[in-house]
């Protein structure tokens, strides 16, 4: 029988493997941040060990970094501890950092790709859920404990249970790609498939509606499939993935011969099996907005806020869920979506925050004012990333509109730095979580793709993109 | 193993409630467990007792990989969650810190065990006894692969035989 793509990258790196007992399996990139780094180096530090590939390390500090002016001391004092134990672990354990003032700094999984870092057929692990990102590239790469940075800090290996392998195919043609994007493929896959569909596997995703699609709308898919619970998300590499990664600064340097082996083997065999299977056909899906406090709660941009009997379809601990998160979230069931009023916006994250994210979102915002009672923020997913677009003009665009344009970081995604929501506010959000209280205590998030989001700025309110025009 | 429920009757319950954003700052292990559940439940700090189980529906742990979340639990006395599902890294990071046992149990024991009960767990047995309603309920076995980590006493502890 053939094996899946996820079983072919597995087998690669198995350095111990017996029947009823974890699999230790090598890793080949290990990403570190401030935030879930520290107790493993003390752990080391505790036991004499050193870290045993920091040639396969890399680290930067992109969770509570500030996002405004860099060249001022940072207010916070636990953030900026956390920060200066970063750069003395990384000394002192000789880790390539890129720090608050590298041109390379940014969110991890936005800086892998771009730097050339993430390659196909690797193992990527970091103390990240969204470490799923990478697997746009055809990369197993999935999120660890901080026991489990130690453990590869000190061994490059892990000992795994072997998740099993998910077969999502997105089939047919989107008729508007630049109001439906790929967060709205996403969230529609969690919404039928469900914030636990996923648990205990990787998903491949496959069909015309991935091959259609760019890298970067590619990393957005598999950024999400965390949020289904999944262990990693993962994309075959084609001729898209092969240009995206060449002649970057880490690109390696025999990669024409590494593209010929990836072309001929990362892929799935035609006669593997897969334990699940899922089809989602993308003709007529519309533009999402998450309405409750996990991303399964979703709906289309068109439809009105469900009553919680017809979103738990029988479900008591479903309804109450829904119930609960319509009082967090101050709305009334049979409220139209395109009727919720907003107070801020978020672009940023690293599930939207890349180039093409921004570019899209502004081509809502050209020429065009921020609604009066709105705040929004940009934050690039990375320096480069900001600089990139900088280049492009787009700063421009939006601080004309009155948007804030930031420096990079995860920002408002996660709340740990002074980006938050204050207590009642409502957001659209480019991120990936609307838990209570994920972008500040008492905030309120809707979770959106960057056309959405800009396009609510401007109104004030949701309005479908579709209507608009983005070309 | 023997400790009283505390219960929240919902899905989901994500490390974003379990250990809020803004406390990911913290190192102090005894600083975090005052603000355990906070997102979700204020008062669990004044509530919870050295050796008490959480009890919860599925998909408990879902969200980020921070260890801080069965941490702080753990350092508010916890020394299980009972759950219908587990998120997958909330689950190795219960086990692999030896912090907590995430223990999965079927839907008789969810629905029939209530806050406040006292419950006598046996993990050699796979065996809830219920104290309180004097009834006893089947815990869904370890993996051989976690019994083993949970055996050895956590990931760093673990050798292959």
């Amino acid at each position: 029988m053939g094996k899946t793509l996820f079983e072919k990258i597995w087998d690669a790196h198995i350095v111990i493997e017996k029947e009823n007992s974890p699999s230790l399996i090598y890793i080949d990139r290990h990403l570190v941040h401030e935030v879930t780094s520290p107790q493993a180096f003390d752990g080391l530090r505790m036991n004499n060990r050193s870290v045993r590939r920091p040639d396969l390390t890399i680290a930067t500090m992109d969770h509570n970094v500030p996002t405004n002016n860099r060249t001022l001391p940072i207010l916070d004092q636990t953030s900026a501890v956390q920060i200066q134990t970063l750069e003395k672990n990384c000394k002192d354990f000789g880790i390539q950092l890129f720090d608050i003032n590298s041109p390379n700094q940014g969110i991890v999984h936005v800086i892998g790709p771009q730097l050339g870092i993430t390659l196909p057929g690797s193992t990527i692990v970091c103390g990240d859920s969204h470490t799923s990102t990478h697997g746009a590239f055809g990369a197993l790469a999935f999120g660890i404990g901080t026991s489990e940075v130690e453990h590869v800090l000190a061994s490059q290996t892990l000992w795994l249970e072997k998740p099993k392998p998910f077969e999502i195919r997105i089939e047919g043609k989107r008729k508007n790609p630049h109001a439906v994007t790929a967060k709205d493929i996403i969230l529609s896959i969690i919404k039928n498939i469900g914030t636990s569909g996923g648990n205990g596997t990787v998903i491949e995703y496959k069909g015309e509606g991935i091959s259609d699609l760019s890298m970067e709308q590619r990393m957005t898919i598999c950024n999400m499939s965390i949020e289904a619970g999944a262990r990693a998300g993962l994309i075959a590499p084609d001729e898209k993935t092969f240009e995206y990664l060449r002649g970057r600064e880490y690109t390696p340097k025999n990669y024409e011969s590494l593209v010929d082996y990836w072309r001929d083997n990362l892929k799935t065999d035609s006669d593997a099996k897969f334990e699940k299977n899922y089809t989602l056909h993308v003709d007529n899906i519309a533009p999402q907005v998450s309405w409750g406090t996990n991303p399964g709660m979703t709906c289309d941009v068109t439809e009105s806020v469900p009553f919680p009997e017809d979103f738990s379809k029988g479900d008591q601990n479903q309804k109450k869920g829904a119930e609960k998160a319509l009082e967090y979230m101050a709305l009334n069931p049979g409220t139209p979506i395109t009727e919720i009023k907003i107070d801020r916006v978020f672009i940023g994250s690293c599930t939207n925050a890349r180039l093409e994210d921004l570019i899209e979102a502004s081509k809502v915002v050209k020429g065009k004012k921020l609604s009066p009672h709105v705040r929004a923020m940009v934050v690039p997913g990375s320096q480069m990333v900001k600089k990139q677009a900088e280049e492009l003009g787009l700063d421009k665009i939006f601080t004309d509109a009155n948007f804030e344009w930031r420096e990079a970081g995860c920002s408002m995604c996660l709340g740990m730095n002074p980006d938050i929501l204050s207590p009642g506010e409502r957001c659209a959000s480019t991120s990936n979580r609307n838990f209570e209280g994920r972008q500040g205590t008492g905030g309120r998030t809707h979770l959106v793709s960057p056309v959405m989001a800009a396009a609510a700025a401007i109104e004030g309110h949701f309005v479908d993109v579709r209507e608009m025009d983005l070309n | 193993m023997k400790g009283n429920v505390i219960k929240y009757e919902r899905d989901n319950i994500d490390t974003d409630v379990i250990i809020p954003g803004q406390y990911l700052k913290v190192h102090d292990y005894a600083e975090l467990a005052l603000h355990a559940m906070e997102g979700l439940d204020p008062d669990f700090h004044s509530k919870v007792k050295e050796g008490d189980f959480i009890l919860s529906g599925r998909n408990f742990g879902c969200g980020s990989s921070r260890e801080h979340a069965p941490i702080a639990l753990s350092h508010s006395g916890i020394k299980a969650v009972l759950a219908l599902s587990f998120a997958r890294i909330f689950y190795r990071n219960a086990v692999d810190g030896a912090f907590l046992l995430p223990i999965e149990i079927e839907e008789d024991a969810y629905s029939n065990i209530s806050e406040g009960d006292e419950l006598d767990i046996d993990i050699r047995i796979n065996e809830i006894k219920n104290l309180t309603k004097n009834k006893t309920y089947k815990m869904k076995p370890f993996s051989e692969i976690i019994g083993k980590i949970i055996e050895a006493g956590g990931l760093f502890k673990y050798k292959p035989d």
